[in-house]
């Protein structure tokens, strides 16, 4: 047995995006054990929602959670919200509300790859996919009005609708864009210096997936077929726009790559489809009943299931909220995936896991 | 929303012979006050059958110390971990600090008195 070290990573480190800290404990140069402390930046939101804010309200304070994925938490929330006013919203909006998830979807994937590929030494590969990126941010600001943060979903329905010259320039761009997301995957899957990096890298089982009940990309990578959009038809209807389960099998930072390149092709004809086959309705329903009883919905965010709870009590105020980001399900895997890895590996290890502390300690 | 009541004395009994990892999903935690005393939830969903989720609840007094359902959802300890510095209630070998630093003040989501 060599010499023993623990080593910290942050919760402010070159090497990591979000105010998370993880200690190692090395031995020759292999991490043994870890310590994980995700939560830097709680900010109350919950009880914000709760106390300061009409539920109407709340949709756009929920947006504020995450800036990557705050399209995800505008929806889970209307849609938990509706749940409690018992009503439908129109086919349209529904519509509308996965166009802009998939947009974001593509946003999300392509900062993950680029800093994956950061992370594991590749500078010039993280440029190229920040700038075949840009694209995606473009379209979210004509369609939604803001890069970020955008308040899209609300509760009824969506704020805006889509104009046909935004509707053909997404269908253009997107045609520009299949030969770049090519480009990426041809150098993720089979750049072999990158590879010898990736594979076998921060792997876990599908039993340990299952076991540790992992969500998104990272349980997907290792085999497990979890994906909230292949299981809520009553709220959006996924499969009727194309939705396709996307798995692999090994486990490791490789096999999160290239779950999150074949999604995106996912994406892209879920978006062309929505375009496409867009019916024409309102795009909101007025109500004027208040939140009663309580209701939860899941929805797949980017990083995996979102899930939202709410309480109302007939009031403008609601009685609890309470947000399940799907990084606080990934927590427990996270810290145990390390065991067995050069230390080395471990910033390109964190960047796979895609963690989103703002919303998890939102 | 399938809402199954239980109690402090069968919550491990109760969750051990519904959860089973490769046909269930552990969720979260979540508390609500409910009066003087708060309603603790454990949700799961199906994978064969994804759209029922499952919400184990119990009502108990705010300084009634949970039993953990670490040894049945080995995930289960973030979320108990989060409700115990969220919600400051007492979950069973949980420490606060983990959501919030140590000193810090537990239960900001509690309702003011």
């Amino acid at each position: 047995m060599g010499r023993q070290y623990e080593i910290p990573i942050g919760a402010q480190h070159i090497s990591l995006l979000e105010p998370l800290h993880f200690k190692f404990t090395t031995e020759n140069e292999k991490i043994v054990a870890t310590e994980a402390n995700v939560y830097y930046v709680h900010r109350g939101i919950e009880q914000a929602c709760c106390s300061k804010f009409k539920f109407r309200q709340v949709s756009f304070v929920v947006g504020r959670v995450c800036g990557l994925c705050s399209i995800s938490h505008t929806t889970a929330y209307s849609q938990v919200a509706e749940k409690l006013l018992k009503i439908e919203i129109p086919l349209r909006a529904k519509y509308l509300r996965m166009l802009v998830i998939e947009l974001d979807r593509i946003h999300s994937h392509l900062l993950c790859l680029s800093h994956v590929a950061e992370n594991s030494g590749f500078e010039a590969l993280f440029m190229k996919t920040m700038q075949y990126r840009e694209f995606s941010m473009e379209l979210l600001e004509a369609v939604c009005g803001n890069r970020i943060q955008y308040d899209f979903s609300i509760v009824g329905g969506v704020a805006r609708d889509l104009k046909p010259q935004v509707a053909q320039s997404i269908l253009e761009r997107l045609k520009k864009f299949i030969p770049q997301l090519d480009e990426l995957m041809d150098i993720y899957k089979n750049n072999w210096t990158l590879s010898l990096k990736n594979k076998g890298a921060g792997a876990i089982t599908k039993e340990d997936a299952m076991r540790l009940n992992v969500v998104g990309p990272f349980a997907r990578a290792a085999g497990l077929a979890i994906d909230v959009r292949n299981e809520t038809e009553d709220l959006l209807p996924w499969k009727e726009v194309g939705f396709e389960m996307i798995t692999e099998t090994s486990g490791d930072v490789y096999a999160r790559n290239m779950v999150r390149l074949r999604e995106l092709y996912v994406s892209i004809r879920i978006i062309e489809n929505i375009i496409n086959g867009l019916p024409e309705s309102a795009l909101i329903t007025e109500t004027k009943a208040f939140p009663d009883g309580e209701a939860t919905v899941r929805l797949e965010a980017p990083r995996g299931e979102l899930f939202y709870y709410a309480k109302g009590n007939k009031t403008q105020i609601l009685e609890r909220l309470k947000i399940k980001a799907p990084t606080f399900s990934n927590v427990a895997a996270m810290a145990e995936a390390f065991t067995g890895n050069e230390y080395g590996s471990a910033p390109a290890i964190i960047a796979s896991y895609d963690p989103c502390l703002s919303c998890t300690a939102r | 929303m399938n809402k199954v009541m239980t109690s402090i004395e069968n919550l491990k009994k109760d969750i051990g012979d519904f959860y089973k990892p490769g046909l269930h999903h552990f969720m979260v935690m979540n508390a609500v006050e409910v009066g003087d005393q708060i309603e603790v939830q454990w949700f799961f969903s199906d994978y064969a059958h994804p759209c029922d989720t499952t919400c184990f609840y119990t009502l108990v007094r705010p300084e009634t110390e949970i039993p953990s359902i670490k040894d049945i959802v080995a995930s289960a300890w973030v979320a108990e971990a989060e409700l115990v510095d969220l919600m400051n209630i007492k979950v069973e070998n949980t420490q606060k600090g983990f959501v919030l630093e140590p000193d810090f003040e537990s239960g900001p989501l509690r309702k003011k008195k």
